[in-house]
């Protein structure tokens, strides 16, 4: 029951904590992994960096179990990995600390870090031992949380805290810890590394992954690169430095140079300015024209979603305000009040947030006008079908798909509806948030003839992807968002890969704007 | 554990004013959400008592609580259930049947037999609705609906909906029976409530249930075999059908199919009106007997002070809607001040 964090019994002085060898794993379009040799050695803090898509999440969830390589050998501690699934990951000694926390909120902190291996006598949980233990394990990382406290009442960097601590009394030995510091602010940053140099010194073995270079460089004993799907460099953290790092995961292949633009208009059609989200989005202004295409980028926690949602009447606590038409008004509230004034929003989240995924094609495209589609409110079926056929033709949409329940499509198929589904309102502003994520290539090539057409047809198109080769390519102008700060607004001639991931990375900063 | 006095919150905002405020809410929210229904059952019996005060007089108390033995019993096993986050609706025919398998067996043999063969009958309803929940894994609402029907049928078909009278009067010994007038039913009812609160505030198995019911998914993550635990509760609700069954085929010494068909919305109003989350994973067994407390009193508190018996419905209707609405707004409170 004790938290101990000693050797292996069987080992002997040198082993590693993870090697990984020739893992591949390949996903239908995509090979995810291939060929990936990596060592965790005992006591280390090993960061692991890499573009969105390059691999890191995949990786990691072959080395909790969530995935079985398709070929290559995952050793712990020696031992080679067979079973699958949380308990036998538990078994070999791996925590993840995932993004998304898994605490129980309706119990105490202290239940919390024992969940799953309360501490027992017999039948009878040993309530008082453990909040005894707990006040410890607090104590050897430097936290004060309360053992008695609702873990649902702690902010978001205590949970984590749990979720360590949880990890350190089960006696895993090794953390995988994705993002640690997305959602906290400066102070709790600072905690979170001085906790990993505890663990260091208690040799438990970190693998640290996260967007913020600085903070690798200053936290971790190694780093390695991921790109593509390759293990493309490891090195001790003396040999990095931050430049270094960007141009390692981009690449030194030359890229195809950015593709015929259509000419933006000049014809401002909205402004916003000073769009704040308490906590995610500093003062952002920026002018939509007519008929462009209107690039974010920025990392994954950048404010990027918060901006969008903020225009689309959804994101809670938002201010600022928004001139269209000449008239300048608070942002919207109410997804009715961002309608009204012509702005839509297809989200990120396609089953969860775009489409009824039961229903089919016709309802899901018509649902956002039945006022316009069903006078009377009584739906008039010829009128839906002949509207929901109208906008399938424009969004190259096989109209004899229309019947099937939208759960059944694929993904490059929902992420048409999604879109479509808002055309027969024609928004003077269509956001869209990752486009193209999970969709294969042929499929992205047609939304990006879609997005093009409807720019062309004098839609303002504002998108948000992780690909940055996909916003450099398609954007006619490129906001860069760090941190929830404008980092610059980069317009046409100005757009290139390299500039855009070094200011996402804030490499490239405020000099630039 | 679940519901310890509120700590002071680690993570304070900035300035004075918003502290206080967000202590308030905080403090505000937990607070009523704990005592708010023990002032309301306090006030219920103050009113009660001065209406008439022999509400309060040793033989009424003895007399509901025997009276309320079965619904109560069952109640425990419910709150197991709704703990975890689901729902079983089978127990008011599995409860029939229950008593109808007691008194059956006992018109044959020994009293003693005809019990442990009610209880055994309870225990393989359970079975089968965890089988039904967690093995085919049905939404259990709609389960122990589909089972609950079942079990009605089958009982109504075997007997034919006649009373099964016990002619040897051992067999009311347990359901009549009183020590020093106080009745053995109340006792079981105590013992249940005891140590089924026991188990769920002090065992692994207790905590186990809070984790699955609070999120199911960290649960797993964690190690917990969470069907397991889920499953059980049903089986649990089983056996609290067979004792609760077995007492009122004693009490009466007979049982019949079409025993209580309501016994349902008693049990279901004691859980949820002591404010037991419908959500799953907030809740106690203390709960449970403050609301037992609540809706005793209000249906002997009508009697003793002779009020039509149809506004009971409109009372208990309203208290039930009313107990729900303010788990949700304490639920929006608390979600609001934490995180």
């Amino acid at each position: 029951m004790e938290a101990r964090i000693d050797p292996p019994v069987t080992s002997s002085a040198e082993l590693d904590a993870i090697r990984v060898e020739r893992v591949s794993k390949a996903f239908p379009g995509v090979q995810a992994l291939k060929d990936v040799d990596f060592v965790l050695h005992e006591g280390e803090v090993h960061g692991l960096v890499g573009e969105n898509g390059a691999g890191k999440s995949t990786l990691i969830k072959v080395l909790t179990g969530a995935y079985t390589a398709d070929s290559g050998s995952v050793e712990i501690f020696g031992e080679p990995v067979e079973q699958h699934g949380p308990r036998a990951q538990q078994r070999a000694g791996v925590a993840a600390i995932y993004q998304e926390l898994t605490v129980v909120a309706d119990m105490s902190a202290a239940s919390n870090v024992f969940l799953g291996r309360p501490m027992r006598r017999g039948p009878m949980v040993k309530r008082r031992a453990m909040e005894r233990r707990f006040r410890e394990l607090g104590a050897r990382l430097g936290v004060d949380i309360p053992a008695g406290a609702r873990a649902g009442d702690l902010s978001v960097a205590n949970q984590q805290m749990l979720e360590i601590m949880r990890a350190l009394q089960a006696d895993h030995r090794i953390l995988i810890m994705d993002e640690p510091t997305a959602s906290l602010g400066p102070n709790e940053r600072e905690r979170l590394y001085e906790t990993v140099g505890r663990l260091r010194d208690e040799r438990a073995s970190v693998i640290y992954i996260s967007h913020d270079l600085d903070e690798v460089l200053r936290l971790c004993d190694r780093v390695s690169v991921l790109r593509d799907g390759e293990m493309v460099a490891t090195a001790d953290v003396d040999a990095w430095d931050k430049e270094k790092l960007v141009n390692t995961m981009l690449g030194t292949e030359l890229r195809a140079p950015p593709s015929r633009r259509h000419a933006a208009e000049v014809e401002e059609l909205l402004r916003v300015d000073g769009v704040t989200v308490p906590g995610k989005l500093q003062e952002i202004s920026f002018v939509l024209h007519a008929g462009e295409i209107f690039g974010i980028a920025g990392l994954v926690g950048s404010g990027r979603t918060e901006l969008l949602r903020a225009m689309a009447g959804t994101q809670p606590g938002a201010s600022g305000t928004l001139t269209i038409d000449g008239r300048s008004q608070p942002l919207p509230r109410t997804v009715g009040r961002a309608l009204a004034l012509g702005i839509a929003l297809a989200p990120e989240d396609r089953k969860g947030q775009g489409l009824v995924l039961s229903q089919s094609g016709f309802v899901n495209v018509t649902m956002t006008d039945m006022r316009g589609l069903a006078p009377g409110a009584i739906v008039r079926s010829g009128r839906r079908k002949s509207a929901a056929e109208t906008i399938a033709a424009s969004l190259a949409f096989d109209p004899r798909r229309l019947g099937a329940p939208t759960g059944t499509l694929s993904g490059g198929n929902q992420q048409k509806l999604v879109v479509g589904k808002w055309l027969h309102r024609r928004p003077r502003v269509l956001l869209m948030d990752e486009p193209t994520r999970g969709i294969d290539v042929g499929a992205k090539g047609e939304m990006f003839a879609v997005m093009r057409r409807l720019a062309d047809e004098g839609m303002a198109i504002v998108m948000v992807s992780s690909e940055l080769e996909e916003v450099v390519e398609l954007a006619d102008r490129v906001l860069v968002l760090a941190k929830g700060q404008q980092t610059a607004i980069l317009e046409r001639g100005e757009l290139s890969l390299e500039r855009v991931l070094a200011m996402t990375f804030g490499v490239e900063g405020e000099a630039a704007a | 554990m679940t519901e310890s006095p509120p700590s002071l919150p680690p993570d304070a905002p900035e300035s004075r004013a918003e502290r206080g405020a967000s202590l308030l809410r905080q403090y505000g929210g937990v607070a009523f959400r704990t005592y708010g229904i023990i002032v309301a059952f306090v006030i219920l019996v103050i009113v009660v008592s001065i209406g008439n005060p022999a509400f309060l007089s040793q033989g009424n108390i003895f007399n509901m609580l025997s009276q309320w033995a079965p619904a109560g019993i069952m109640a425990v096993g419910m709150t197991y259930v709704i703990l975890t986050g689901g729902f079983d609706l089978s127990i008011a025919s599995g409860y029939s049947l229950c008593a109808v398998v007691a008194a059956g067996v006992g018109i044959l043999v020994d009293p003693a037999y005809a019990f442990l063969a009610a209880i055994a009958a309870g225990f393989f309803v359970g079975l089968l609705n965890a089988v039904l929940v967690v093995g085919v894994n049905i939404n259990p609402f709609i389960t122990t609906v589909g089972t609950g029907f079942i079990l009605g049928g089958v009982t109504y078909v075997v007997t034919k909906n006649a009373a099964f009278v016990v002619p040897d009067m051992a067999f009311g010994d347990l359901g009549a029976g009183r020590w020093h007038g106080f009745p053995f039913s109340g006792m079981l009812l105590i013992a249940f409530l005891l140590v089924g609160g026991l188990v769920l505030a002090k065992t692994v198995y207790g905590e186990a249930i809070y984790a699955v019911g609070g999120n199911r998914e960290a649960s797993r993550l964690s190690g917990i075999r969470v069907r397991t635990v889920i499953g059980s509760t049903y089986v649990l609700s089983g056996v609290c059908m067979g004792v609760a069954g077995t007492l009122t085929a004693s009490q009466l010494n007979s049982a019949q199919a079409n025993l209580d068909p309501v016994i349902i919305f008693d049990v279901l109003t004691i859980v949820v009106v002591g404010g037991t989350s419908l959500a799953g994973g907030f809740g106690s067994m203390w709960r449970t007997v403050v609301g037992l407390g609540i809706i005793a009193t209000i249906s002997n508190g009508f009697v003793l002070l002779d009020i039509d018996v149809f506004y009971q419905d409109i009372i208990k209707g309203s208290i039930i809607v009313g107990a729900l609405a303010l788990d949700v707004l304490a639920r929006r409170v608390a979600t609001r001040s934490g995180a």
